[in-house]
């Protein structure tokens, strides 16, 4: 006949500990998706022109182009958002203002991106019209995405 | 629980369910997604990577075993080994949490290195209580011979509740 073993104190801690890991990794992973989920619908809508605060323009004065773009940023997670723009030029005909914004959970921030072309006529007879640009959106302090495009595109002669 | 008693036919019961379960999970269920990858996508580079593989043939292994050997000593350092390949493949998969991918021109990097420490957890946590849940086993065990020998002269007779080495 096999006895039946009392289960000593100690498998009941461990046994708690592994409920208490579980959890963790059920917490954080869940409001990290939950919050990503509604970040991510809630900036989208705010590109699609929901309350038509995403607003991006050119203008062009003389030979100089600049090209604003104003993002509000909503942050309906449960976590700090940070967004952030760069761009990088070779060489002095583009000047990009680095801009970032901290947005708490519930709240929302403007994001406003300035990117000037100091001569476009030179800007387009040249070889490179790339202009490398990032932005980096971090849900700190667990998941950030940085996304690379070329800015190039915003470029237009005579002004959006 | 740390069990001697166990018979070789439970054992070798347990071996087989262990290499169907973990056969399925890691070659015959990636085999079929690559399949099924490749003939939606033929021109894509979505394959199912060999390290899978060869990462499966590492657990089917262990976890066979594990529970070959379940209840005795020797089957502690292979359920930690099964939980820190875990560690390891979730890391490996994943680049270290940063992963990356060019298409049209667009660069995408997502960076999760914190949530992937939380991910891992588990896995650390079950390869350091498999050898914590053995000696508290063993510890309990001891401790119950000890207190039953000057009562049950039963105890001596063979048939003793410690763990086999």
């Amino acid at each position: 006949m096999q006895v039946k073993r009392k289960t000593p104190m100690g498998i009941w801690a461990l046994r708690g500990v592994t409920v208490a890991v579980a959890l963790i990794v059920l917490l954080v992973v869940g409001t990290v998706v939950y919050s990503a989920y509604e970040d991510f619908s809630a900036v989208k809508a705010e590109l699609a022109g929901g309350s038509q605060q995403a607003v991006g323009a050119a203008v062009l004065r003389g030979t100089t182009e600049t090209v604003s773009i104003n993002i509000t940023v909503p942050n309906k997670g449960l976590y700090p958002l940070n967004v952030t723009l760069t761009c990088d030029y070779p060489t002095t005909n583009v000047v990009c203002q680095r801009t970032s914004v901290d947005v708490s959970p519930g709240g929302q921030g403007v994001l406003r991106f300035r990117m000037t072309v100091l001569d476009v006529p030179q800007f387009e007879s040249s070889d490179n019209q790339v202009i490398n640009g990032t932005v980096a959106i971090s849900m700190e302090p667990f998941v950030g995405l940085v996304v690379g495009t070329n800015f190039g595109g915003f470029v237009k002669t005579g002004g959006a | 629980m740390y069990d001697q008693t166990i018979t070789t036919r439970k054992r070798i019961t347990s071996a087989v369910w262990a290499f169907v379960v973990n056969a399925i999970f890691w070659i015959v269920i990636p085999y079929y997604v690559g399949v099924f990858l490749t003939g939606k996508v033929p021109e894509s580079a979505l394959t199912v990577p060999t390290f899978v593989y060869e990462f499966g043939i590492l657990f089917i292994v262990l976890e066979v075993g594990a529970a070959f050997f379940r209840g005795k000593a020797v089957a502690v350092p292979l359920i930690s080994a099964v939980a820190l390949l875990t560690v390891v493949y979730i890391w490996y998969a994943t680049n270290g949490g940063i992963l990356g991918v060019e298409t049209s021109g667009i660069t995408l990097a997502l960076s999760f290195r914190l949530m992937l420490y939380v991910l891992v957890l588990p896995s650390i946590w079950a390869a350091i209580r498999a050898p914590l849940s053995y000696a508290i086993w063993r510890r309990a065990a001891k401790a119950e011979v000890s207190s039953a020998l000057p009562v049950s002269p039963v105890s001596q007779s063979g048939n003793s509740p410690l763990p086999q080495k």
